[in-house]
């Protein structure tokens, strides 16, 4: 009796020892499938009047899988930028109303996650602020690029007695971010700001300390309006501040690190985007641009400095700087990473149908105007939607609505 | 005593060879505890094998020289680490410094000297401080601890110790200084371990045997000598050992420290200016790193962070052994 009890228990050990070593998926699948037997069969015991016999109908139902797991439904997954997350996550909450069997979601991680992910083959789709280069290209030649929208960055201040807004060019810019203008009551910035009474104060320039679009869009500014950056420290998603060799720079994580750093910094300035500056009120300069213009950040001054964007054969384009009366000069594009061709021809199918829908639909349009990311050009429309017709699925076109 | 049924059931189990390896318990239940111990180790190799294989762009294009390298541009690809195990290792340390008296003193107060009823409000206060997540810390350090501490203190720093005229040999307090800085992180960093200090040191003194106390003060000996000289040396390697686990938990925390620290890649000797550690570059710049040697980059001070953690635990580790050999009367 003993000896076989023991014996049980032995095998159960060696049994659970084996699961131990298979992957751990399997174990976590098992596991549901009984926990969802025990609940139906507890449910089925208890129903002995008619009034419990209509609950447990409905526990069963809220049991069954969701809409997801259902034959017809499609998964898409996407990681990457976080810079037009809010967007996507709307875009993708409002595409779902409309089409319920698909269901997207977009985790973020930013720019550079989501192209390591998509060359992977993690995800179905990547957001990403910055470009892929040529040895990417060369790696995955089915990589696409999709612009979506285009978003301002901003300079934020922080001066003791200053409540007003103060104006700045490109030229006092990048001599103040390469540690040129010292002080606040520099002769250049109140040449600028006559009416404006600057302390004399130390300039204390706060960046971002995680790699990102934002800081990418801001150095591809820099790097057009001023040789000496493009030849120094250049334009990337996380670059080496001069600043900070001078003891003058600090990094803050994240728009929000970046606002409170330049809060709690007496004579502090520093970039975030304008969707963030806007929504949680912080003072940011106006900027003269190349066309010798004062302008503000907003959605006008933003589609204003993409009226004129070139897009090359890849599909992208820089737009920092722009012509245009109008523009807002430190802008720039964030886009969706595809893969030329897929092997499952559902997704690929509503993939494009869903980025179809989010670039030419007015309602997604103005989803994205509320919350401040301007929206692609309409001249720009044709061409887009040349290249997402022309994505295949195992060689075939995919048949689109 | 053994009764005779148990006897009678021993003898009928000792009939097949394999009955006979499984009908005790303890080499299954052996094995099991092997394997469990085996699999922590299996985790540990793991983990140093994927750093080191993952880093070998980096640790192939630039080898040791990584480590002394000061500049880190990830557009131009020049990496190096020197900054970010420098500013791990001075915050950490100053935190270290500024926490181990305090914790120490928390800890013979709540063990010596505090009165029962207040020793478990106490007490229960420095364990509820442990369990704060570190973002909190981080939170409260951006809005609250920099501009009404760390600021004053640093100013005051910079104005007296830090003038390079009267003390021109003295680099660290020296500015300018804006708030976000090594010494903000340290502090900090002080705050987070400082519990963890004191609630180890307070249960170690708490285990010293009554009877040490006694005959010190049979021996005539007062309480301060007491506390000094017996129980303090009687706990050396507990507390040793609550300074380690607060060591290893400043070197690894990375949320607080990059919320605080102002995230400059530079080496510089003031500790009123900002500065960047091993956890904290990882954090920030993994989500956007690009290039394979970026990300190998990134790797290797993961890499170098890992052995830095196991370099200082078993130094740490072989000092407590040390001490506790001088003194073995107290391990019975």
């Amino acid at each position: 009796m003993v000896t076989r009890k023991l014996v049980f228990i032995s095998l159960l050990v060696v049994a659970l020892v084996v699961m131990g070593c298979t992957p751990t998926t399997q174990i976590v699948k098992e596991t549901v499938v009984v926990e969802k037997e025990k609940v139906v069969k507890e449910t089925v015991v208890v129903q002995s009047t008619p009034q419990v016999k209509e609950v447990a109908k409905e526990v069963v139902v809220t049991a069954t899988p969701k809409p997801t797991d259902a034959p017809n439904s499609v998964e898409l997954n996407g990681s990457g930028a976080t810079f037009p997350q809010p967007l996507y996550e709307d875009w993708a909450f409002a595409f779902n109303q409309r089409d319920p069997s698909v269901v997207i979601n977009y985790a973020g991680g930013g720019s550079g996650q989501g192209i390591k992910d998509i060359k992977a083959g993690t995800v179905d789709f990547a957001g990403s602020d910055a470009l892929l280069k040529d040895a990417d290209y060369q790696e995955k030649p089915d990589l696409q690029m999709i612009p979506t929208v285009a978003g301002a960055v901003v300079l934020a201040y922080n001066i003791p007695g200053v409540t007003t807004t103060i104006t700045l060019d490109a030229a006092t810019i990048v001599d103040i971010f390469l540690g040129k203008i010292e002080k606040w009551n520099d002769p250049r910035l109140a040449a600028l700001n006559p009416e404006v009474k600057f302390p004399d104060l130390p300039i204390n320039v706060v960046h971002r300390s995680d790699g990102s679009g934002t800081t990418n869009i801001f150095t591809l500014y820099l790097s057009a309006v001023s040789e000496e950056w493009k030849k120094g420290p250049g334009a990337g998603t996380a670059v080496d501040w001069p600043v900070d060799k001078l003891g003058r720079g600090q990094g803050g994580k994240g728009n929000p690190g970046v606002a409170a750093a330049i809060q709690n910094t007496k004579g502090a300035i520093g970039y975030v985007e304008l969707a963030y500056a806007k929504s949680n009120n912080i003072l940011y300069a106006k900027l003269i641009n190349a066309a010798g213009k004062t302008v503000e950040a907003n959605i006008p001054s933003t589609m204003a400095a993409i009226k004129d964007a070139k897009f090359d054969d890849r599909l992208t384009a820089i737009i920092v700087n722009s012509k245009e009366p109008d523009a807002w000069p430190i802008a720039g594009f964030t886009y969706l990473i595809v893969n030329k061709d897929y092997k499952d021809c559902k997704k690929a199918e509503k993939l494009v149908s869903f980025i179809k829908w989010a670039l030419t639909d007015p309602a997604a349009s103005s989803r994205a105007a509320k919350l401040l990311y301007a929206p692609l050009p309409q001249e720009v429309l044709p061409r887009v939607v040349e290249v997402l017709d022309k994505i295949t699925c195992n060689g075939k076109p995919v048949v689109s609505q | 005593m053994i009764s005779a049924q148990v006897r009678r059931r021993l003898r009928r189990k000792t009939v097949s060879p394999l009955g006979r390896a499984l009908q005790h318990g303890d080499i299954l239940f052996k094995g099991a505890l092997i394997l469990a111990s085996l699999s922590l180790l299996g985790l540990m190799v793991g983990v140093g094998v994927m750093l080191w294989l993952r880093s070998a762009p980096m640790r192939t294009s630039a080898g040791l020289a990584f480590i002394t390298a000061t500049v880190w541009n990830p557009v131009g690809e020049k990496f190096g680490a020197a900054p970010f195990i420098i500013g791990t290792l001075t915050t950490s340390l100053l935190a270290l410094i500024i926490a181990f008296p305090l914790g120490l003193f928390i800890a013979i107060f709540l063990a010596e000297l505090c009165p029962p009823g207040l020793r478990s409000i106490v007490g229960f206060l420095v364990e509820l401080l442990a369990a704060i997540p570190s973002v909190v810390y981080g939170l409260w350090g951006i809005f609250v601890f920099i501009p009404s501490f760390v600021i004053p203190i640093g100013e005051a720093l910079m104005k007296s110790l830090g003038d390079p005229q009267r003390f021109p040999y003295l680099p660290i307090f020296q500015g300018p200084f804006f708030g976000a800085s090594k010494l903000a992180a340290g502090l900090i960093l002080a705050v987070m371990i400082l519990p963890t200090i004191a609630a180890i040191s307070r249960d170690v003194l708490l285990a010293v045997p009554r009877s040490q106390r006694e005959a010190a003060l049979a021996l005539g000996s007062t309480q301060w000598e007491t506390i000094w000289q017996v129980v303090l040396p009687y706990g050396l390697s507990g507390i040793l050992g609550a300074v380690i686990l607060g060591l290893g938990r400043a070197l690894g925390e990375t949320m607080a420290v990059t919320m605080v620290i102002g995230n400059v890649a530079q080496l510089s000797a003031s500790l009123l200016s900002p500065g960047y550690t091993m956890a904290s570059v990882i954090a920030n710049e993994w989500g956007e790193s690009r290039t394979p040697l970026y990300n190998a980059a990134l790797i290797e001070i993961g890499l170098l962070l890992f052995f830095m953690s196991l370099l200082l635990n078993i130094l740490a580790r072989s000092l407590v052994w040390s001490v506790a050999r001088k003194t073995p009367e107290q391990r019975a």
